[in-house]
């Protein structure tokens, strides 16, 4: 039989053994329970797609397993979390990232210059390591005394008070004439950085320069923004804080993806790139920095698990009927074909399938997904056409994490926010990526949809049979079990 | 045969190369000149280090040791990616064409500036009629020609002032060969190539100079007119492992 007669035929019986599935288990569970299961498990699937699809686009391009992918999905949903509760913390220490970044963006602009210096070998070698010192030391001296611990714990008291004026929960910070010299401090400390990482006196280092305009945009950029944060640093959480619900949330989605991007861009250059030679130690290194960040979140916001109050929208009592009525009221619930179901998780659903269609434009139509889809197969020609593929690495990584972390805040709302929320999430995306097939975005897509389903009729079928509830979860590790049995390379993925 | 040691005629000077590939010292001193407008070509065993010369080249397996000039800068120890914008092209063995990506997709990527694929188009076309019917077809739906072509196609979608062309004609059908020879010719109008190539009809008739490397060294250089009247030569440095120029009738 030829291969594509073949594929045909696996998809005729794929196609009827899903038929035969969905027409016992709605038989079996009756319309009502089968359609709630089925919008449960749905919900749960968007979440799954939402953390698998950045494990299998990052696996995929640059055989790198994220097993920090968990800790960004926990760290997006703090990260909304606290933009939508109480931003005091985001905007207390926003202005120093920023600062520290202003500095450490000026390699484009001084590395030029600095690799002409004539210094001796030695020298080489030693002043990058003093600068960096040089620049600890200048870092330790700009957050001194900086109460970062009491800014944190603004937000946990209003999280925990269900005050109805969010803004007298606003502790009042260091006045601005003592704030300032630390993002001061903060950009020169950037700056050492920025020398040492430009290789001083390294020859072999000079390339022809990119235009001054360019180089000039990203420090000029950061700068003015580490002014206006700072500025706005305290009347910035009052204006948050004072916005309609509902912006807010939509604002609290885009700060914890981008804080996700960025994330994402940072660990990929500092800590990724230096041992893409050594792809075994780049997964002990992202398990480590899995603990670290969850201690870190311990230490900032203590080892609780926090509700996120929901949105307007998807919070006042009662029962829409239909999706305009919901809109209009807000209605925390609505009725399904008479099945009531919880307005949120219905966006949770459209969120997953939003992300899925843009993933899908994202690696068909763009050049951007041109090049991942080349560089899967052979990153060296890729970069021989003249393409940069370590920033397309750096880009494909802070995406997957972006896509995390856009999970962690949508989970938010209805998951406790706690240091392991992701822990069970990462090991549901691995198990999706392998049914999917490692590296494929779809395989992700359906895997998770299987995944999510098996979870909800597993706990279905516990609850009603009286089974342990453990069952639930073994069903997906079951599944997987089958499809490698079947088919390893998972059910899109390519043999190689 | 004179070798002039004015650099300045040359668009490509690689000087005593040495390139180590993990613990194997493959190049040991490798020297290439390549004057504008002109085709030279590398010849040699298998394995004696004529890809590996195109690699270091190109900053895919950077040199130890040795410089590599390119149009009065020295390139080596840079990234690939800088190497080739600065106007190489690289056509790499086993025409290695995206196989996930169609024909369109595949010379789309290799623009470096918007407008690189609309403005060559037609010469690309003219040169390679049959990509313009298979624009939409896969990279894996391609034949073993056809993916030649491809592979050479994308390195003429950029303004390029050198090609790297590895083994263009390997595995070829004759009239594909012949294609192929015709299309490198007409480069030559507009390029300057370097070539690695086993069909020593297909060099000799291309190429004006020749470099032999054997076992990592470049052993002999000179004028392609020279080296088909020196048989010795041929048979001591290229043994059974090109077609002789005697030994088969022109395709």
């Amino acid at each position: 039989m030829s291969h594509s007669n073949k594929k045909i035929l696996y998809g005729v019986i794929g196609v009827f053994v899903i038929a035969a599935v969905i027409f016992a288990l709605y038989n079996y569970a009756g319309q009502e329970a089968f359609i709630r299961t089925t919008l449960s498990g749905l919900t749960l699937g968007s979440l799954f797609f939402l953390v698998a699809a950045g494990l299998t686009l990052i696996f995929g391009l640059m055989d790198v397993l994220n097993f920090a992918h968990g800790s960004m999905f926990m760290l997006g949903a703090y990260a909304g979390w606290q933009f939508y509760t109480n931003p005091t913390f985001i905007f207390g220490v926003l202005p120093l990232v920023l600062a520290f970044a202003t500095g450490v963006m000026l390699i484009p602009l001084v590395k030029p210059l600095l690799v002409r210096l004539n210094l001796s070998d030695a020298w080489q070698n030693r002043l990058p390591k003093l600068l960096y010192v040089a620049a600890l030391i200048v870092t330790v001296l700009a957050i001194m005394k900086f109460d970062i611990l009491g800014l944190a714990q603004t937000a946990m008291v209003a999280a925990t008070t269900t005050s109805s004026n969010p803004l007298a929960e606003l502790s009042p910070q260091e006045p601005l004439s003592r704030f300032l010299w630390r993002p001061l401090l903060l950009m020169i400390s950037g700056a050492l950085v920025a020398v040492g990482v430009s290789k001083p006196g390294d020859r072999t280092e000079i390339s022809a320069p990119e235009p001054l305009r360019k180089r000039l945009l990203f420090p000029i950029v950061l700068f003015v923004l580490t002014i206006v944060f700072t500025l706005i640093r305290e009347s910035a959480s009052e204006g948050v804080l004072l916005m309609d619900g509902n912006l807010r949330f939509l604002l609290a989605i885009v700060a914890a993806t981008l804080f996700g991007f960025l994330l994402g861009a940072l660990i990929e250059i500092t800590m990724i790139r230096p041992l893409y030679v050594r792809p075994f130690f780049i997964v002990l290194m992202t398990l480590g920095l899995s603990f670290v960040l969850r201690e870190l979140v311990q230490v900032l916001w203590d080892p609780l698990a926090y509700q996120m109050v929901r949105p307007p929208l998807f919070a006042q009592p009662g029962r829409a009927t239909t999706i305009a009525e919901w809109l209009m009221n807000g209605s925390s619930t609505i009725s399904i074909a008479g099945v009531t179901f919880p307005t949120y998780r219905l966006f949770v659903i459209v969120l997953g399938v939003v992300m899925f269609v843009f993933v899908t434009l994202l690696m068909t139509r763009s050049r951007l997904g041109m090049i991942i889809r080349a560089g899967v197969q052979d990153p060296q020609m890729v970069e021989a056409l003249g393409i940069n593929v370590k920033q397309v690495f750096t880009v494909v990584f802070a995406l997957g994490v972006a896509l995390a972390a856009l999970g962690g805040i949508g989970a938010a709302p209805f998951l406790p926010v706690q240091p392991m929320m992701g822990d069970q999430y990462q090991m549901q995306g691995f198990i999706t990526i392998v049914i999917g097939g490692m590296g494929s975005y779809v395989g992700a897509f359906v895997g998770a949809i299987v995944l999510g389903m098996a979870r909800a009729f597993g706990d279905y079928f516990a609850l009603k049979l009286q089974l342990s509830p453990t069952i639930a979860e073994a069903s997906t590790v079951i599944i997987m079990i089958i499809v490698l049995l079947l088919r390893p390379q998972g059910l899109f993925g390519k043999k190689d | 045969m004179t070798e002039t040691t004015d650099t300045n005629n040359y668009l490509l000077s690689v000087e005593n190369i040495d390139t180590y590939i993990g613990q194997f010292h493959i190049l040991e001193g490798v020297s290439v000149n390549v004057a504008k407008g002109s085709i030279t070509v590398l010849l040699g065993r298998n394995g004696a280090g004529k890809t590996t010369t195109l690699k270091t080249i190109m900053g895919l397996t950077p040199p130890r040791n040795g410089k590599v000039i390119f149009d009065d800068q020295e390139i080596q120890g840079k990234r690939a990616f800088n190497i080739a914008n600065l106007g190489i092209g690289y056509v790499p063995e086993n025409r290695a064409i995206f196989r996930a990506l169609t024909v369109m997709e595949n010379l789309k990527l290799a623009e470096r500036k918007k407008g690189d694929l609309d403005r060559h188009a037609d010469f690309i076309f003219e040169l390679f009629p049959d990509l313009s019917r298979l624009s939409k077809l896969k990279g894996n739906q391609l034949s073993g020609g056809q993916q030649q072509m491809l592979a050479v196609a994308r390195a003429l979608v950029p303004d390029n002032k050198l090609l790297l062309i590895d083994e263009p004609s390997e595995g070829l059908a004759p009239i594909l060969i012949q294609q192929m020879m015709e299309a490198i010719r007409k480069l030559k109008e507009t390029t300057t190539i370097l070539l690695v190539e086993q069909n020593f009809i297909m060099a000799s008739q291309l190429a004006e100079r020749y470099v032999i490397i054997d076992d990592g060294k470049s052993v002999h250089r000179g004028l392609m007119s020279d080296l088909v009247l020196n048989q010795d030569l041929i048979h001591q440095y290229l043994g059974a492992s090109i077609q002789a120029p005697t030994s088969r009738s022109e395709a």
